[in-house]
């Protein structure tokens, strides 16, 4: 693959191998220099003390040092490459976020200091939620949910209480379209709910007549993701919402998708009575390898009562955590929320403000569109018509030279791009599902096209073994996940 | 702006190759009536860099921190020493810009980082298994319940009350929609009930009781022997679920392994990841082998590659909510993975011996505070970590003593009744890191003197 690398940006560069911190085998050592009190160990505690030591390898900080930045190497990130998974929305996380959220001021405060010692972070988190509230639509906000899976939690939780205090205790069906996040059904079982599956229609959107065959009076809600899982816009949605609350149910927004839609157009416009949103996508806070996000859920009238506590509220120029309320579904995190992650939402939205914001919408859709357009002639597209931020394409034109989509999502690897998102949603075959977001260029948008040609190309061409075998650039080729699961080694032995 | 990359004329240029006349166009299957006025939200008009930096700097000087007021807070949340090596692992864009690594070719760093993190915290915790991290400690205990109920085929969940009344209020709130009751046992009300009663906790274990949960050290910070619940878990074919707020204790006490727990759950915000005001923080969640099926979250594992050589996968996703859907054993799908390497940096840097200097100084910090209080306080007796109640003759002798210290820049605790509601408003939680130096404890014992002038 050396001839593409003046081509792509993929390279074999300096690989190093780094060998586990546990067999980084010599005697650990002299402790890392601690501050603190040199007393003795009360008495009381001698009964209790541990007999054999945990075991855990100390390094000197230059080889811890190494170790951790050599394991960094082997990772693509937003900074190193082009990222274009769909339904996660991989940008660009912008610097000055990360340098503001380590103020002291903002890192090393405790969550019960006494709030007029806070009252700097409390006015950041009470802005952060005003503005969601507006973006959304829903004016009503709780930043306490962690992430998106939790945010659908809280949502649930919200919409049955509601329920329950209308006296509908019998409604406990979700419908979720087949196209949904696989977090929306496990939601619901969390939430003492099941859920009804609705099979979407031919174009991939929520199709009516189903939906209205599966409206009875024992539906909670519809748990619904606008733009759908397929990138398209559900242009009935003001009829759907209709239908759902005609039918005495409510309307769950899952907002993994909202990055198509700020500054463009209201989930609450829309009819929804409730959305969570991804923090850690829409307002482009780092993903960390997983992890943190924030999940924080915006609500209207209706469901404002139920809100689960502590909220942030507003007296006149002080900010203070209203902790309890009769209706409130209670607590479902032992603090305010993830306040670290808040703070750089917060950067974000002021670096766009008011007059900007739409851009980040618009510029997504062109780009998700521009890439449909470059590919839709040579890879199948499932669904006609403009997409929103991302794009489904399929490899069904590709299956006849026997390269599935996996193939192809490595043999990008090798020419320097994380794959996009593969086999969601499920309701195509051999989904790829590409969303580029709004901070790449057109450069990289097109080099990742022709990637993708090039591939389709190689396809023709009968060139099945290179993609059969792809990765080879990266430190490690395609790992036995049967072998992992099989017989889990999830710790190094003693 | 600054973060898109299009000037116009790409823009133009882009639109004009796909045929489509304007931006508009691309979004004409949204209902002309729900489109927006560009640039008419009610939000802040933007900002530049610098005007961020000068907002977030002024907010940061409204509040009280560590750098410059003495932190006597625990209840879930510690001001540990961080290093800097730690914020720099992290700040990697290669770790801090990465999606979760479902494609390991190119996420072995990620991965490789969380089999560390994983064996250390199955190390530290005495447990074998540890998953690739939960929100926090609440939910992590939540999911414990959870998971003791699929484990055991039983529906009731028995909470000791003297687990975080934070922890017990999210596993209630977690449990309450479901089939099965949760049994909050009353720990009482009087001072010398600060801690775990263990005759009260076992007489309320019948044969169908899914799990135990318990806290250890406890939420007023007692060091207490399981042994005896150890037995009656057993008789009763329960699961002994252990919680935790301050991981570093097990640098020093007995590990929740070692005193026999089925699945052992808590707080690793002490490895090396600042308070920040609530979080993000980090939920460890560990088990016994035999449990491994039925564990929540993430998990990452040892494999080869098709080359043969060793590498890493997040395994076991049959799981997970995006193969099992309404049947996984939990809806968390992003978890706190940089704070698995954070913590996975930090433990690296202190090592056995670096951890247990933490903990041997937190501990230390606490009996050099509690064996010098004056007459009209006084401390829970019994064994401690890091924590300790301390109580006052009444609400008004308490809070001048809080003012006093707060203006002598101490955070001298907090308020028990703030998170324990039926607590009497006269009790301090106080708690101690290797953070509090000799003359801050000598500092707060003279504020405590002034206040009872």
């Amino acid at each position: 693959m050396n001839n593409n690398t003046s081509k792509y940006s993929a390279t074999q560069g300096i690989q190093h191998e780094e060998a586990l911190l546990f067999e980084h085998a010599h005697e650990a050592p002299e402790s890392i220099h601690l501050p603190g009190v040199e007393g003795a160990v009360p008495e009381a505690l001698q009964a209790f003390m541990r007999q054999q030591p945990a075991n855990i390898p100390g390094l000197s900080e230059p080889e811890a040092v190494r170790h951790f930045v050599r394991l960094s190497q082997w990772n693509h990130g937003i900074e190193t490459g082009f990222y274009p998974l769909g339904s996660c929305t991989m940008k660009y996380n912008p610097r000055v976020n990360e340098q503001v959220a380590r103020l002291p001021g903002l890192a090393h405060i405790h969550p019960d200091q006494p709030e007029d010692t806070v009252q700097g972070a409390l006015e950041l988190l009470y802005e952060v939620q005003q503005w969601l509230g507006e973006i959304s639509g829903l004016p009503y906000v709780t930043l306490q949910p962690a992430a998106g899976a939790h945010g659908e939690l809280a949502g649930l939780m919200m919409i049955r209480a509601c329920l329950d205090a209308r006296g509908d205790t019998k409604r406990r069906t979700v419908l979720v379209p087949d196209s949904a996040h696989g977090t929306n059904p496990a939601s619901a079982a969390l939430c003492g709910m099941h859920t009804v599956e609705l099979k979407s229609g031919a174009d991939g959107r929520i199709d009516l007549a189903e939906l209205k065959a599966h409206l009875n009076n024992e539906t909670a809600a519809l748990m619904m993701t606008n733009p759908n899982t397929a990138g398209a816009f559900e242009s009935d949605i003001k009829e759907i919402c209709q239908l759902v609350h005609d039918a005495g149910g409510l309307v769950y927004g899952d907002g993994a998708n909202l990055n198509a839609l700020v500054g463009v157009a209201r989930p609450g416009d829309m009819g929804l009575d409730c959305l969570h949103i991804n923090v850690h996508k829409t307002f482009a806070t780092p993903h960390g390898g997983g992890g943190p996000g924030a999940g924080p859920v915006a609500v209207n009238d209706t469901l404002k009562p139920y809100l689960p506590v502590p909220r942030i509220v507003k007296d006149g120029e002080n900010y203070y955590l209203e902790s309890t309320s009769d209706t409130s579904i209670g607590s479902i995190l032992s603090t305010l929320g993830q306040s670290g992650v808040y703070v750089r939402a917060n950067a974000y939205i002021s670096a766009y403000g008011r007059q900007s914001l739409y851009k980040i919408a618009e510029d997504a859709v062109l780009n998700a569109n521009y890439v449909l357009h470059r590919l839709k002639d040579v890879y199948h597209v499932p669904f006609e018509g403009v997409c929103k931020h991302e794009c489904l394409l399929t490899d069904e034109l590709q299956n006849k030279h026997g390269i599935k989509t996996l193939d192809i999502a490595k043999r990008l690897i090798d020419l320097g791009f994380h794959p996009m998102t593969v086999y969601f949603p499920l309701i195509v075959h051999g989904a790829m599902l590409i969303e580029p977001t709004e901070t790449e260029s057109r450069e990289t948008l097109d080099s990742f096209c022709d990637a993708m040609l090039e591939i389709a190309a190689q396809c023709e061409a009968g060139e099945t073994d290179l993609l059969h075998d792809a990765p080879l650039s990266p430190i490690r080729r395609r790992l036995d996940e049967t072998q992992a699961a099989r017989k889990p080694v999830l710790v190094w032995p003693q | 702006m600054r973060f898109l990359p299009h000037t116009d004329t790409d823009r133009s240029a882009m639109l004009e190759s796909m045929g489509a006349a304007s931006i508009a166009d691309l979004f004409a299957d949204i209902p002309a009536e729900l489109h927006l006025e560009r640039g008419q939200l009610n939000i802040a008009d933007a900002l530049s860099e610098a005007g961020i930096v000068r907002k977030f700097t002024k907010a940061s000087e409204k509040n009280r921190n560590a750098t410059n007021t003495r932190y006597f807070l625990g209840g879930g949340t510690y001001n540990h020493f961080v290093p800097a090596v730690v914020d720099y692992v992290i700040s990697r864009g290669e770790f801090l810009t990465a999606y979760t690594p479902y494609q390991p070719e190119i996420a072995q760093g990620t991965l490789q980082a969380l089999f560390e993190f994983q064996t250390m915290i199955a190390r530290l915790t005495g447990m074998d298994v540890s998953n690739a991290s939960m929100y926090e400690a609440a939910t992590a205990t939540a999911e414990a319940a959870l998971m003791a109920r699929r484990v055991s085929r039983k529906k009731r969940v028995v909470i000791a009350g003297s687990v975080n009344p934070r922890y017990r209020s999210v596993t209630a709130n977690y449990l309450s929609r479901l089939d099965g009751e949760c049994i909050e046992v009353a720990m009482g009300n009087d001072t010398a009930d600060f801690g775990t009663d263990m005759d009260r906790l076992i007489a309320s274990i019948d044969d169908s009781t899914a799990c135990v949960i318990v806290q250890y050290p406890d939420f007023y910070g007692s060091v207490y022997d399981l042994a005896a619940l150890r037995a009656a878990c057993d008789a009763n074919k329960c699961l002994m679920v252990v919680a935790f707020s301050d991981v570093t204790a097990f640098a020093l006490i007995e590990s929740p392994g070692a005193m026999g727990a089925d699945i052992a759950v808590g707080s690793g915000q002490s490895l090396g990841i600042p308070m920040a005001f609530g979080g993000p923080h980090l939920g460890l969640f560990t088990c016994k082998q035999k449990y491994l099926r039925q564990m929540p979250g993430r998990v990452c594992g040892l494999t080869r590659d098709a080359d043969g050589k060793r590498g890493f996968v997040l395994t076991l996703s049959t799981r997970e909510q995006h193969i099992r859907r309404e049947k996984a054993t939990s809806n968390i799908c992003t978890n706190q993975g940089l704070m698995c390497t954070a913590a996975a940096t930090y433990m690296s840097l202190m090592g056995d011996a670096g951890l247990a200097t933490i903990a041997q100084r937190s501990a230390a910090a606490l009996q050099m505070l509690v064996s010098r209080l004056p007459d009209h306080v006084s401390a829970a007796a019994g064994a401690h970590y890091n924590e300790n109640v301390i109580s006052f003759a009444n609400q008004s002798a308490r809070d001048r003593f809080l003012n006093i210290a707060q203006a002598q820049d101490i955070f001298a605790g907090i308020a028990l009744e703030k998170i324990d509601v039926h607590a009497e408003p006269r009790h301090l939680l106080v708690s101690t890191t290797e953070m509090i130096e000799e003359a801050d404890i000598n500092d707060y014992l003279a504020a405590l003197e002034a206040a009872s002038e």
